[in-house]
């Protein structure tokens, strides 16, 4: 049995070891998008997931989701990965959301903000089937791109390169 | 004059093998695969972190509707952006299927074939497997028994380095194991609560071919430890699993014996009639197209249960109007695979505050019990399950909430959840079969693979008794939000278990093989990969495949030395 403490030990020399990793790994495969050089989405279209993504994923004692750019990933997702339909798909949701956020949503203070989106958020998820496919769709890249970051993987997930040993029971 | 001792065609799971016995015993050996060479310094991606992954790894897909639209949907479980270059690009590889059938041809074509992308799992067949046939009077008899087989599973494991517990069962018998991955403290209760509920079953780990306890063998090649990183297949650094690029063709290097020869594709073999021998491969080499024929005393096909069978379609001579050691008619028929689809998974209460550390390679096995410990099934033969019971983790974003809590949830264990899933047998059949393709040719000029293959009767019944079962599994080990979705059968070939194309038997006239994998028809030709198998058990197969090449290699040499070739 391994307590807490001896994880987090273990963490703290493999997250070592993963950053040295990354410094001699050169650059990220992706370059995620600024605000000034979109390569899909309109800047209001950009600003709204940057609102969206940092209601998602806070900056708390780990960065959080504007921190590391997570919008400007998404928008690399959109021009990189997704094809001609998926793009046409996510616009058009993109535009439904919006306008049942409301057209102040960006005009919002971070806690009004947040409690719309928190209600918007509840009504996707609480029925057999969800609803709002487009906004689930859109908070899973968002989440995704996050934990993708060398902040999220690192910092808030502890993710570990080489774990190196397999405790199959471990206190938390 | 020959070029070389002997030929091996193909360099994956069983090439590697076959190459590593022959160079071992003084064969200079000529290895031939038709993809180019994987260096893992270079080609291996398992180092790159998730901020240097491209797109969250996923291939665009616009890439997968030009080259990857049969790879990408049979296994996108493995085939992601950084490791696309392990996999075949299907706009290059063309195959075609009989009307109304699917078959999910899934591979890759570099040095050591599938095995570098495989799931590792490696079980023994038991005696009950090669008495099967007979005893059901399906198909023909099986011309080897366990014990004739279990020797050189003793051998290969122990070259290959095998982690698993042993557990005394006579339908999965132990082998030469390094230590297994323990199971979670939710594996343990789940296998403690259905062996009581259910006396005939079993829970068992997973054996997976990773080194846990490197012998010097092993370090001798470069291997060592598996670290726990669960990025296979991504290729692995540290060589800790098994496959030809990490342990049999370095063994084969190192003798001083091996040629090995990329992007060189076998269009055919070539037979002499007067001496009944094959004495050479025609080989097109894919990138200058050229032609040459090289000329040896044994020939070894491993290159796989389609490409061997349609290797030996293209051989036709006089003699072999019908192809190649193919007078019984038994080429590229009884292709078979495992057929999974029936699977169920739920929760698992009481481990809130437990959760693992690493990344482990498998997780747990339930050995077949159907028509072992359990009678009077409505179908014949069985299935295993392969599955875990771990936290439910990270659930990327699919989930409801936001801000402060949602973010931290992802960092938690979360609940723990149960999955199985079956892997059954599939019974031979002529009728499944690969066949070449009349009129359509791949850019080489070599006849594109026909598959027409079907599931059976008692594969959709057993399928649906698989599913049952794992619910009433998982009810008895008190999980909640059981979900197990109907039953929708894997398409064949989707469990990537090619076999049963040259079976072996007693009869030439009803087999292509005899019980050391010697073609009946041709004594100095070979088949060692997938295409023996006479019935397909319900176990990952390739442990099998190094069994019978290892000892099916050794026969060969006893041959060559009493001047029988």
């Amino acid at each position: 049995m391994t307590t807490r403490r001896e994880v987090l030990q273990g963490l703290i020399v493999s997250v070592g070891g993963a950053s040295l990793l990354s410094a001699c790994g050169g650059t990220a495969n992706i370059t995620p998008s600024t605000r000034n050089e979109l390569r899909f989405y309109s800047p209001e279209e950009f600003a709204f997931i940057d609102r969206i993504s940092d209601l998602i994923i806070p900056s708390t004692e780990t960065p959080g989701a504007s921190d590391v750019n997570v919008a400007g990933y998404v928008d690399a997702l959109m021009s990189e990965w997704a094809n001609t339909s998926t793009q046409r798909r996510f616009r058009m949701e993109l535009a439904e959301m919006r306008r049942l956020l409301g057209e102040d949503f960006l005009g919002l203070t971070v806690d009004e903000a947040s409690q719309r989106l928190a209600e918007f958020d509840a009504a996707a998820f609480d029925r057999r089937p969800p609803r709002y496919g487009g906004y689930r769709s859109l908070k899973q890249l968002i989440t995704q791109a996050y934990f993708a970051s060398e902040a999220g993987a690192l910092q808030e997930q502890g993710w570990v390169a080489v774990p190196g040993r397999w405790d199959p029971c471990v206190e938390v | 004059m020959t070029d070389f001792d002997a030929i091996v065609v193909g360099s994956g799971m069983s090439g590697g093998w076959a190459a590593k016995e022959l160079t071992e015993q003084g064969l200079k050996v000529l290895v031939l695969e038709r993809g180019p060479e994987i260096r893992p310094e270079r080609d291996y991606v398992d180092q790159l972190p998730p901020w240097q992954q491209k797109n969250l790894d996923r291939i665009s897909q616009e890439e997968i509707e030009q080259h990857y639209y049969r790879q990408y949907p049979g296994v996108a479980y493995a085939v992601k952006e950084s490791n696309k270059h392990f996999w075949v690009k299907d706009d290059e590889h063309p195959y075609e299927t009989a009307p109304d059938t699917r078959y999910d041809w899934l591979r890759g074509y570099h040095t050591g074939g599938r095995s570098i992308m495989w799931s590792r799992q490696s079980y023994r067949m038991g005696p009950q497997d090669f008495t099967a046939n007979k005893e059901d009077g399906i198909a023909i008899d099986w011309p080897v028994r366990y014990d004739e087989i279990a020797p050189w599973y003793d051998y290969v494991e122990q070259f290959a380095g095998i982690a698993g517990n042993r557990d005394g069962l006579s339908q999965l018998p132990d082998g030469q194991f390094q230590p297994g991955f323990e199971l979670t403290c939710a594996e343990r209760e789940f296998k403690a609560r259905v062996e009581q509920a259910f006396p005939g079953r079993n829970v068992i780990q997973a054996r997976v071919a990773h080194l846990t306890a490197a012998t010097q063998e092993q370090r001798d090649l470069g291997r060592s430890n598996c670290q726990l990183r669960n990025r296979c297949h991504f290729g692995c650094v540290y060589r800790a699993y098994f496959s030809s690029l990490h342990a049999t063709l370095p063994a084969a290097e190192r003798t001083g014996n091996l040629t090995m020869m990329h992007n060189a594709i076998v269009q055919s073999l070539e037979y002499d009639e007067t001496s009944n021998r094959v004495t050479g491969v025609r080989v097109i080499d894919a990138v200058s197209n050229e032609h040459s024929t090289i000329r040896a005393r044994l020939v070894f096909l491993n290159a796989s249960a389609i490409a061997s069978a349609m290797i030996l379609l293209q051989s036709r001579s006089e003699a072999f109007p019908n192809g190649l050691a193919n007078r019984s008619d038994q080429v590229g028929r009884n292709l078979m695979d495992h057929v999974s689809g029936a699977s169920a998974s739920g929760l698992i209460h009481g481990f809130e505050n437990r959760s693992v550390y690493g990344r482990r390679p498998g997780g747990i096995y339930i050995p077949r019990y159907a028509n072992i410990t359990e009678r009077d099934k409505p179908y014949k033969r069985g299935f295993g399950y392969q599955g875990g019971a771990t936290p439910l983790g990270n659930a990327g974003g699919n989930m409801a909430g936001i801000g402060r809590a949602f973010k931290e949830a992802h960092s938690a264990p979360g609940p723990w959840r149960v999955n199985i899933g079956a892997f059954g047998e599939q019974l031979p059949n002529p009728d499944n079969r690969v066949t070449l393709h009349p009129t359509k040719t791949d850019k080489w000029g070599n006849p594109q693979a026909l598959f027409d293959v079907s599931y059976g009767e008692n594969e959709h019944v057993m399928l649906e008794e698989a599913r049952k079962d794992a619910v009433a599994m998982l009810e008895a080990a008190g999980c909640t939000d059981i979900v197990s979705n109907p039953v929708n059968l894997t398409a064949p070939g989707n469990r990537i278990h090619e076999m049963g194309s040259c079976r072996m038997g007693s009869d030439p006239d009803s087999s292509v093989l005899n019980n050391y994998c010697q073609t009946h028809d041709v004594p100095n030709l070979f088949i060692t990969d997938g295409s023996f198998m006479t019935s397909a058990a319900c176990q990952n197969p390739s442990l099998t495949y190094m069994a019978f090449t290892a000892r099916a290699a050794r026969h060969a040499l006893n041959l060559l030395h009493d001047n029988q070739l």
